[in-house]
């Protein structure tokens, strides 16, 4: 006769003050339009975070990407007929294309590109930190399709000058003009070399892109955070001063430090020079197995998960089963590029029954790894510590 | 004979029936109570022209704890965004509900009175910090 099961607790709908100990973040289930059921962070602006379970691939599905808006009016619709993309501000050919000037009179290149939010595991911070509240899942990797941003650029002609592009989508708040709470607002200087990789990608994963998700076109900054990935991108205005807008000399800055790590008492001192936040650092995750079940002892699994880093391919995935004390290399999958999630599968057997820490380490060709201590940052960015899974085996006899 | 076929037919039934509700209390508490909780989004009518649409984004209630200030918290952070920024962060000490409420007002411009900033602050900090907050 099966053992039933006692009534379980409920999970916690919030946690801390202690770090968050689940991959993801505790929220609820909702369904959005385009989508499949995503966790629920916020919901007005939309902020939706990926389930572990949708990292089994090299690609993220269109269905299960994360959403993050900063403004609560986001369009419903677009109505393709009227809306045009504009090249504008110190140029000397202000440019509108249209959907079909995109898709026609430029080559269209792909790219597959992790987009990660700048406050992606933002919930592990000790001690913790307001904002969105991310477990792991506010990342994913799709390949994008669509027109290199320098063609955009060098047919408008950048008067010689010009300090910065500025990107602005559809998104609009009810805060009072010249705020932050009215546009969302981000620049990039054009001195920038990552410029020459951006795309105002029209596809994503070979399909329109959930209006969630920025259709019709949303910028591409690949290696950098998402903050820079403007969604539903309607204005491209070349600067010829410094963009002192809220979203790029307030929000979004990181300790200029090793790791963007400093303390609260250093913030509070004053001690702390921050600068804009930039490329993201390597990590890789365990994706399966995920915890939530018992595993024989002696039998052979498979443990798979990705990894990935905006400064170079990653090269090099280690995995361990005693938390970090030894490790032995992982198979890398597939190779996409220097910017996608690169998948990995490692075998592994545990002889004996008990609790066991799995750990993964990424490095990449720059030889970058993930460090073993956490970081500290006022706005809970870059975290990027080594992840560790707890798996519980048990006698196969 | 028939009768006998009959009456344990019905005492097979009542059994089986017995165990399906059994089970059913035996389940988890974070089993929904009824299907169809988690709604599927609205079917949207599509047609062929150059408007793209989704359907409406839901935007379910929040369970704000009840207390004093509670209604300005409604009214004024409600004009951004909804009260579940609240609810969706860790307890928070007192001063950081007091500097996130002056960061709303002063960097980001929201039009809040003072002393209705003052009674959002209270009730943020009588209910969201490590000390008070209770759900």
């Amino acid at each position: 006769m099966a053992q039933q099961p006692g009534p379980q607790k409920p999970m916690e709908p919030f946690t801390g003050p202690g770090a968050n100990t689940y991959w993801n973040s505790v929220g609820p289930y909702v369904t959005e339009p385009q989508k499949v059921p995503l966790i629920l962070l916020t919901d007005r602006p939309v902020q939706l975070e990926t389930p572990r379970n949708y990292f089994r691939t090299a690609f993220t599905p269109n269905e299960a990407f994360f959403v993050r808006w900063h403004l609560d009016g986001i369009p419903n619709s677009v109505d393709l007929k009227d809306w045009k993309l504009q090249i504008e501000g110190n140029v000397n050919k202000p440019l509108a294309l249209s959907l079909p000037d995109l898709m026609q009179k430029f080559k269209p290149v792909s790219l597959a590109a992790v987009n990660q939010c700048s406050g992606n595991s933002r919930s592990r911070l000790q001690p913790r930190v307001p904002g969105g509240q991310w477990g792991n899942g506010a990342m994913g990797n799709a390949m994008w399709t669509g027109v290199r941003l320098r063609e955009l650029l060098d047919m408008s002609g950048v008067k010689s000058g010009s300090l910065m592009a500025q990107f602005q989508g559809l998104e609009t708040g009810a805060g009072p003009a010249g705020f932050g709470s009215n546009l969302f607002l981000k620049s990039i200087d054009l001195g920038n070399p990552v410029l020459d990789e951006c795309i105002v990608a029209y596809l994503m994963n070979g399909e329109p892109l959930p209006m969630l998700n920025g259709f019709p076109v949303r910028l591409v900054v690949p290696g950098y955070f998402s903050t820079y990935w403007t969604k539903c991108l309607t204005w491209i205005r070349v600067l010829n001063a410094p963009d002192e807008n809220y979203w790029v000399k307030t929000a979004y800055r990181v300790p200029d430090t090793p790791r963007g790590d400093t303390s609260p008492e250093d913030v509070k001192a004053g001690k702390v020079k921050m600068v804009p936040i930039g490329r993201l650092p390597v990590r890789s995750f365990l994706i399966s197995p995920d915890g939530s079940a018992k595993i024989p002892a002696g039998m052979n699994v498979a443990l798979r998960g990705i990894a990935f880093s905006g400064f170079g391919a990653v090269n090099r995935v280690d995995v361990s089963d005693d938390g970090g004390k030894n490790w032995m290399p992982a198979k890398l999958g597939e190779n996409h590029g220097a910017y996608s999630f690169r998948t990995w599968e490692a075998s592994w057997t545990a002889k004996s029954q008990g609790r066991y820490s799995l750990a993964v380490r990424a490095t990449d060709e720059k030889g970058n790894t993930q460090p073993d201590e956490p970081v500290w940052n006022p706005g809970g960015y870059l975290w990027n510590r080594i992840e560790r899974q707890e798996i519980v085996v048990g006698n196969a006899s | 004979m028939r009768n006998k076929a009959r009456a344990s037919f019905i005492v097979m039934c009542s059994l089986v029936m017995a165990v399906v509700v059994y089970a059913e209390l035996k389940k988890g508490s974070y089993s929904p109570a009824q299907l169809g909780v988690l709604r599927q989004a609205a079917p949207i009518e599509l047609s062929p022209d150059s408007n793209f649409q989704v359907s409406a984004y839901p935007a379910p209630g929040v369970d704000l704890a009840p207390g004093d200030g509670v209604q300005d918290v409604q009214i004024y952070c409600n004009t951004c965004h909804s009260p579940r920024y609240i609810t969706m962060q860790p307890p928070l000490p007192a001063a950081t509900w007091e500097a996130e409420v002056n960061k709303m007002i002063k960097t980001l411009g929201a039009p809040i009175p003072e002393e209705n900033a003052k009674k959002i602050v209270l009730y943020l900090q009588a209910h969201y910090t490590p000390d008070t907050r209770k759900q």
